[in-house]
């Protein structure tokens, strides 16, 4: 097993760097770029665009931007540079590590062109509102998912069923956004206003997110800023949960309806084994082997979920910043997001896989 | 996933009724007539009564793409003349847009006024455009590379499985917003060309498997034996065993490219503000929406879910009717 799980590791390398070649390429082929906002400033001389350019290395050829992300290629000979930065401690003893700030594989994504930030911490001070919103919703659909799915199996052809299966086909062609807004629309717009149209807290009464003076509010005031982000975690999170509940349900009722038929069940049936104990001692254990499966491979999609929901409720995630930064070519940004959301896909599908074997003695990995 | 399909010989579903025609009444036997695979699957998908619906919603929307703009009361690029007031209501705001009336059902839009129901019919026509488009183009990159990838194998089967796992690996509403702006212009072939880069992964995947299994099959070695060249086997004996699946398959996938298209011209990634689309007439009503304008982001989506339901329902018809194994 570990054996198996060091060679997937190592299988995702390649992986993982063909990705972000393909999307430097495109990202840096593009017409525009960062540059297109300078045209229509002409005070800006050609001379001050060029300093801009050198400055941010854009004037290097592409594989040697490429390299230079990547951090094999750099002021340092190859080698050293090829190793990652950082210190490591062997005994007591800590040993510096050549390398430090300069690429991808030391740990470093470089710079924000729009405002000069590091792209890390772009990223860290965006990831927490995506944790929010994505692990609430993420809770709730699976909960929700789970009893729906086994109810309906477990009382197949009841009013119950098929009503499930009305909703999961509305949900399943409901496009998200739309669905946003439309909510937006029904109980955030007059007349109802029940909600806040979109934004993660109230401007007026509560410090901006993130910072020192909202966590002291936090601390001085639990509940009120409870409810407030809760207030605006309504809609969004209805989103999501509406649109995901459509296939779980049905992976979840499907797996249970096999797992019903299986001999084992009517085996304990025909033993007088009580009904709730064949249910969820027998049926649903097993049942539950896809459905871990599938959970882990759900995950990336929080992501993808997080573009749409953060987008349409100013949501001020991760995927709002993807949408932001792709609106101004800013290429670190958008290189860090999508490296770190193509190794939650990689690591997701391994994890699942990992899953799958541990939970069925059935499955070998050698 | 349909994979393990066992080849069908015309005429050899057991299950076939007895179809009686000509009139005759004796010799009930000998009138057996064989029925080719898509007769089948046409009286399979007949009975399919949900999938009639969804081809029937799919069509009278497709109808309505081709003719509608002729028909609506209104030019889409026609601006109507501003007004100040919706009729019959002198505290409203013209520039919010009007509801629903008798004049305009659908209502009219925030700003230019425009009539809902004649931006969403004009819609219609780029939106199917960009999901047949892409889904069919895409299919046939997939058929291509899945099937030299499952028929060949080899060092040619690793390499372009190797390209479709990194494709596959790709978190691809991302690289659609990314590549869709940064290489689309607008335009709405360059859209179709992005989705169709980028959606053909899967489907080779389910090409390569269906050919790698049929390729073992008794009937293609016996064509193999009598001396059969590789053309031949692959267009003749593997193809028509594999194309229903792909079908299915290419079906299901209008309805995500129609979305996906809507969500990424929405955002202003995709086809030009100008033309027509779903996407872009849902772009323009959000700003309206904190003034109760609910009518014009309404409609627009209506129509998306609509034709979405549509070809799913049509897809799973499909998918019924094309498995041999299904029983009718």
């Amino acid at each position: 097993m570990a054996k198996y799980i060091v060679r997937r590791l190592l299988q995702a390398i390649p992986v993982l760097l063909g990705i972000s070649f393909v999307i430097y390429f495109i990202l840096l082929i593009a017409p525009g770029g960062p540059l297109g906002r300078f045209t229509q400033n002409p005070k800006i001389t050609a001379e001050q665009i060029q300093a801009f350019k050198h400055r941010w290395g854009l004037d290097d050829p592409i594989p040697v931007q490429y390299c230079k992300w990547l951090g094999v290629c750099g002021d340092k000979p190859f080698l050293v540079n090829a190793l990652p930065g950082g210190t490591i401690s062997v005994a007591g003893l800590t040993v510096e590590l050549p390398g430090g700030d300069n690429g991808v594989l030391h740990g470093d994504l470089g710079y924000s062109i729009i405002d000069g930030r590091l792209v890390t911490d772009v990223i860290t001070s965006r990831f927490l509102p995506t944790f929010i919103l994505a692990t609430t919703a993420y809770v709730i659909w699976i909960t929700v998912a789970f009893v729906a799915g086994v109810y309906a199996a477990v009382k197949r052809y009841s009013l119950f069923d098929s009503a499930l299966t009305i909703v999961n086909y509305v949900g399943y062609s409901l496009p998200t956004f739309w669905l946003g807004i439309m909510l937006i629309s029904l109980f955030a717009a007059p007349p109802l206003r029940w909600f806040p149209v979109g934004g993660m807290w109230t401007t007026r009464t509560v410090p901006t997110f993130g910072t020192d003076a909202y966590w002291k509010f936090f601390g001085s005031q639990p509940i009120s800023a409870l409810y407030d982000l809760g207030t605006h975690l309504v809609l969004p999170v209805f989103t999501l949960v509406l649109v995901n509940i459509a296939f779980d349900s049905r992976f979840i009722r499907a797996s249970m309806l096999d797992s019903l038929n299986q001999d084992f069940v009517k085996t304990a049936r025909a033993k007088g084994v009580p009904e709730r104990t064949v249910i969820f001692k027998h049926a649903l254990r097993n049942a539950l082997l896809p459905v871990v499966t599938n959970i882990g491979i759900e995950i990336p999609f929080l992501f993808t979920g997080a573009i749409v929901t953060e987008t349409i409720f100013s949501w001020p995630g991760m995927g709002r910043q993807f949408i932001l930064a792709t609106e101004s070519f800013d290429y670190p940004v958008l290189m860090g997001i999508l490296l770190i959301a193509s190794m939650t896909v990689v690591l997701a599908n391994l994890a699942a896989d990992i899953a799958y074997a541990l939970v069925d003695p059935r499955v070998h990995y050698d | 996933m349909t994979m393990n399909q066992s080849p069908r010989l015309p005429g050899s579903d057991r299950h076939l009724p007895v179809p009686m025609h000509g009139g005759g009444t004796e010799d009930f036997e000998v009138s057996l007539v064989s029925l080719n695979q898509w007769q089948i699957a046409w009286r399979r998908f007949r009975r399919h009564k949900l999938a009639v619906f969804g081809s029937i919603l799919f069509l009278t929307i497709c109808a309505i793409a081709v003719v509608g703009p002729f028909i609506v009361p209104f030019n889409f690029y026609e601006l109507p003349a501003p007004i100040a007031h919706c009729p019959g209501d002198p505290k409203s705001l013209g520039s919010n847009g009007c509801p629903p009336s008798l004049e305009h059902p659908f209502g009219t839009t925030g700003g230019l006024g425009r009539d809902v129901l004649t931006v969403v019919v004009n819609g219609a026509r780029l939106s199917l455009v960009i999901g047949v488009g892409a889904s069919v183009f895409a299919a046939i990159i997939g058929a291509i590379v899945g099937g030299l990838a499952g028929y060949f194998g080899g060092w040619l089967d690793n390499l372009l499985m190797r390209v479709v796992d990194v494709l596959l690996s790709l978190p691809i509403l991302f690289v659609i917003l990314v590549v869709s702006k940064f290489l689309g212009g607008g335009s709405w072939i360059s859209i179709v060309f992005v989705f169709a880069a980028l959606g053909w992964p899967s489907l080779a995947r389910l090409v390569r498997s269906l050919f790698l299994t049929l390729r073992s099959e008794v009937f293609v070695e016996a064509a193999r034996a009598v001396g059969v060249g590789n053309r031949r086997i692959i267009f003749r004996h593997i193809l028509p065993n594999a194309v229903s699946p792909l079908i299915v398959a290419t079906t299901l996938s209008i309805a995500g490219v129609i979305v996906t298209e809507a969500f990424v011209s929405f955002l202003g990634f995709g086809v030009d503000a100008t033309q027509p689309t779903w996407g872009n007439a849902l772009s323009g009503a959000v700003a309206f929406i904190p003034n109760g304008n609910w009518w014009w982001p309404a409609f627009p989506g209506l129509a998306i879910v609509l034709t979405v339901l549509g070809i799913n329902f049509m897809g799973d018809g499909l998918r019924d009717a094309l498995d041999p194994r299904s029983k009718f």
